[in-house]
């Protein structure tokens, strides 16, 4: 009883002083907490709070997932939708985990995958018919062109963005100079550039890129004011639905993303590229590596934490993109430039409906969560940590 | 394990405090909460209405604002207007607040564009930082009055207090007031036009001369004529590259012209149902791809785009709105420097039928006192004199048809907009109904899509399905 009093008394007042601890840990967070509670997950409820009401510039009651139905059309086929995205996910974990393990059955390594993504495709084809017949067409065909505008943009600007940062790595003349050009797009005021590129890509023969064009002997396009699919006005592929691509005008705006973000994206992969030891260079120098394989095999490994960061970032941004899409639509390029932002704007403030532009913005919302972690699963688990 | 505990302890403090920073009982409608002094203010107008007719029946005719006395009462006034005309509108105010019997006082307000003033007022309304009187089109007051926001002027209009008498009521262009009348509220008057502009046809004299016509043309025939001439023969002025019959821009108002002169309308106001696939409508559409398909006419590029080009001389026609006056006068004098004019558009009517458009001022729902003082300013707004002071500062077209007897000399400097103003009793209206934004960014896109070589009558069966889903999404109780 004496010895154990005192082990008591001193565990109490350990617990007394972690208490303390956390408790001045939590303090110093509440601020932030409040704030982002305030100004971030209030308003995220509040917008779900909208979506589930009749809410034409006054509320007018409780209508349940009418809203989201309008927007769906059909859960079911929603639902078998998602599913064929899931699927396609599972095929790629699938295949990847069993991919260089020869101990695995073939048919299951590569049949299985092969089955699973064939069923996700089918699942996303059948549900996205089953939806479309009684949904806002308005909104299911925003999506795609969300689709095509983040993959017709994060991949090119990472490419070249890489490429830009490895040369300004170089210690060539000028670097910082260069540095200040290439970052100059993404801090000019996105409206007055987009503007500016309204005019280079003008349908008239003498605009910027119809002279460039010229120059490479092909004929002059209507740019942003051309609805009909890139492939086509310039390859003239003509392929249906889906696998048509985004249009000529959504092209010209994906160009000016591009434009806008490498510079920034070249920054980040600088930074990345300082922070790689020297030692690993000179090692893969003296094993007889030559620059390409050094680029291959040595700074893509090694910076793909900076690149998996770059494009989870670039697909939350693109899926969000608004301004500059706004600013350079142009009514001749019909429906091919609505992404889903612009859509629920138009929802919002032209159309004056709160509520359901409000469950169009919580599916824009899931829709980014489900591919935030998709990325995550799939690409971040590839990531090179060193 | 007290770690754990501890920050279970924590989170649920925070989300005790977040809970607590949303009030349930405020949070689910507070627009509606907020609209509701707004219908308390109102309702004292109605019941001294109800008093005076159990207590005086002879009283009436008076109306329900007979008794109300607007006297030192202090409203507010959001306006689009920038520069001169602000100066101009300023001045006016100034004027009604040092005249006005009852030293009413109107502190007028800049608050940005007509799209700023419309969304600042969808978080105002209701509450005590609206307005009295706000700028606002047809379709927006439309939706304002969704949230039950605005006062119908009829009974003030009607007045024999504060109203307009029978003389005063018929100097006004019918087509001005008729714009302001709701089908889709019971016909309610929710604004008060001060100016109007109207579509109309400009087009270079000296180039139809040049291409062998001798006056504007009067028929679509005629006009696509005309237009393919040019397209094929350019002007022998024009310091400008290309030769265009007719540049359309696309807008949801260029389709109402064209529908209008072809005999149809965009809105059956019987069946409060758009009509975009009318026969006219189609006729009309037609008319512009069978131009387009010709190469006589081609898209507007620029912003304005059009009026440089008519200034360069490279554009025959355009259609656009009158208030663009001044700026073709400057394209031309800065440009190739030629002979042109305004008409009405070629038309398949005896008539002329011009598409007459432009913001009103709405009265927002406040106390009776207030209401009444916001009428009388609307009243003083659109009293002759001030009309033609306001006409020659603005470049609008004055409400009133007496103010043209004032308008002598301005018409002599300005001969285009005499010649507009003539026009002007032949002028109708696009619908007033919420949502008529949403449904223009539709109509843009069928008229592109037509310009583009669709099939005109299935593109317009579409869109008169779209536009008719969202007027009656908007109409829905």
């Amino acid at each position: 009883m004496s010895t154990a009093a005192p082990a008591q008394a001193r565990k109490r007042r350990l617990s007394q002083m972690e208490l303390e601890e956390q408790l001045t840990g939590f303090l110093y967070i509440l601020p932030a907490t409040l704030l982002v509670a305030v100004f971030g997950l209030f308003p995220i409820g509040y917008a779900f709070y909208m979506s589930l009401r009749r809410w034409r510039v006054v509320d007018r009651g409780f209508v349940g997932l009418s809203n989201y139905q309008k927007a769906l059309g059909d859960f079911l086929g929603a639902g078998i939708f998602v599913l064929g995205f899931v699927l396609l996910v599972v095929a790629l974990v699938t295949w990847d985990r069993a991919r260089g393990r020869r101990e695995v059955d073939p048919i299951r390594r590569i049949g299985l995958p092969l089955v699973l993504a064939a069923l996700g495709f089918l699942a996303i084809s059948q549900g996205w018919e089953r939806m479309y017949g009684e949904a806002d067409r308005r909104f299911l065909n925003s999506l795609p062109v969300t689709f095509y505008y983040a993959m017709g943009s994060i991949p090119i600007q990472l490419a070249i963005a890489l490429m830009l940062a490895y040369i300004l790595f170089q210690k060539i003349r000028g670097q910082e100079f260069f540095r200040m050009i290439f970052f100059l797009p993404y801090v000019t005021p996105v409206i007055a550039t987009a503007l500016v590129f309204r005019f280079i890509f003008n349908p008239r023969p003498t605009s910027l890129a119809n002279q460039i064009l010229g120059v490479l002997g092909l004929e002059p396009k209507e740019w942003l004011f051309e609805p009909r699919p890139f492939l086509e006005v310039m390859f003239g592929l003509q392929l249906e639905g889906f696998w048509s691509g985004p249009s000529m005008a959504l092209v010209s705006i994906i160009m000016f993303g591009i434009w806008t973000f490498v510079g920034y994206n070249t920054v980040i992969f600088l930074a990345g590229l300082g922070n790689i030891p020297r030692d690993v260079y000179e090692a893969a120098e003296i094993d007889g590596a030559n620059p390409w394989q050094v680029f291959r095999h040595v700074i893509v490994p090694l910076l793909s934490p900076v690149t998996y960061y770059l494009a989870l970032v670039g697909f939350i941004g693109t899926f969000k993109a608004f301004n500059h899409i706004y600013v350079m639509q142009e009514p001749s390029a019909q429906n091919t430039v609505i992404t889903t932002s612009v859509s629920i704007f138009n929802t919002f403030y032209k159309a004056s409906q709160f509520g359901y532009a409000s469950a169009q913005a919580i599916l824009l919302l899931i829709i980014i969560l489900f591919l935030t972690y998709v990325q995550t699963r799939i690409f971040g688990e590839r990531v090179f940590y060193g | 394990m007290n770690v754990r505990r501890f920050s279970v302890l924590a989170i649920l403090v925070v989300i005790a405090l977040v809970l607590a920073a949303c009030p349930a009982g405020q949070s689910p409608a507070p627009a509606q909460e907020a609209a509701a002094p707004a219908q308390e203010a109102a309702a004292p107008a109605q019941e001294t209405g109800e008093e005076m007719a159990e207590e005086a029946p002879a009283q009436e005719a008076a109306g329900p604002y007979a008794e109300v006395d607007p006297t030192g009462v202090e409203i507010t006034f959001w306006y689009q207007h920038s520069r001169q005309r602000e100066e101009a509108l300023q001045e006016i105010i100034a004027e009604f607040n040092e005249t006005n019997e009852w030293g009413i006082t109107l502190v007028g307000e800049y608050q940005g564009g007509y799209g700023d003033i419309f969304n600042k007022m969808l978080n105002v309304i209701g509450t005590p930082d609206a307005p009295n009187l706000v700028v606002a089109y047809q379709n927006q007051a439309a939706t304002y009055q969704l949230a039950d926001a605005l006062v119908d002027l009829t009974p003030l209009v009607n007045s024999p207090r504060w109203g307009l008498s029978e003389e005063e009521l018929a100097d006004f262009f019918p087509a001005f007031l008729k714009a302001d009348v709701f089908p889709t509220f019971g016909g309610a008057r929710l604004g008060w036009p001060p100016n109007r502009s109207m579509e109309v046809m400009y087009y270079n004299e000296e180039w139809l001369a040049e291409l062998g016509f001798d006056g504007p043309p009067q028929t679509p025939d005629q006009f696509q004529d005309a237009a393919c001439k040019a397209a094929r023969q350019p002007f022998s002025k024009a310091v400008g590259e290309g030769s265009r019959g007719y540049e359309l821009s696309i807008d949801a108002s260029r389709f109402a012209s064209w529908t209008f002169a072809f005999g149809g309308d965009v809105f059956d106001y019987e069946a409060n149902q758009y009509a975009y696939n009318s026969p006219e409508a189609v006729q009309a559409m037609e008319f512009i791809q069978g131009l387009f398909n010709e190469g006589c006419a081609s898209v507007v590029t620029e912003r304005y785009g059009d009026q440089t080009n008519f200034g360069n001389g490279t554009t025959l026609f355009t259609v656009g709105s009158s208030s663009g006056l001044p700026f073709y006068r400057s394209a031309v004098e800065e440009g190739a420097n030629f002979a042109w004019n305004v008409d009405a558009l070629p038309r398949l009517t005896p008539e002329p039928v011009m598409n007459l458009y432009g913001a009103s001022v709405s009265v927002v729902k406040a106390s009776p006192e207030e209401e009444v003082a916001s009428w009388l300013f609307l009243k003083y707004y659109t009293s002759p004199e001030v009309q033609a002071k306001w006409a020659k500062v603005s470049n609008y077209f004055p409400v009133r048809q007496s103010v043209a007897e004032q308008l002598g000399d301005y018409f002599a400097e300005n001969p285009q907009y005499a010649k507009a103003f003539d026009l002007l009793p032949y002028a109708k209206t696009e619908p007033p109904v919420p949502g008529y934004d949403f449904v223009r960014d539709l109509v843009r896109e069928a008229m592109a899509a037509i310009a583009d070589g669709a099939d005109v009558q299935s593109t317009l069966d579409q869109l008169n399905e779209e536009a008719n889903q969202i007027l009656a999404e908007q109409l829905a109780e």
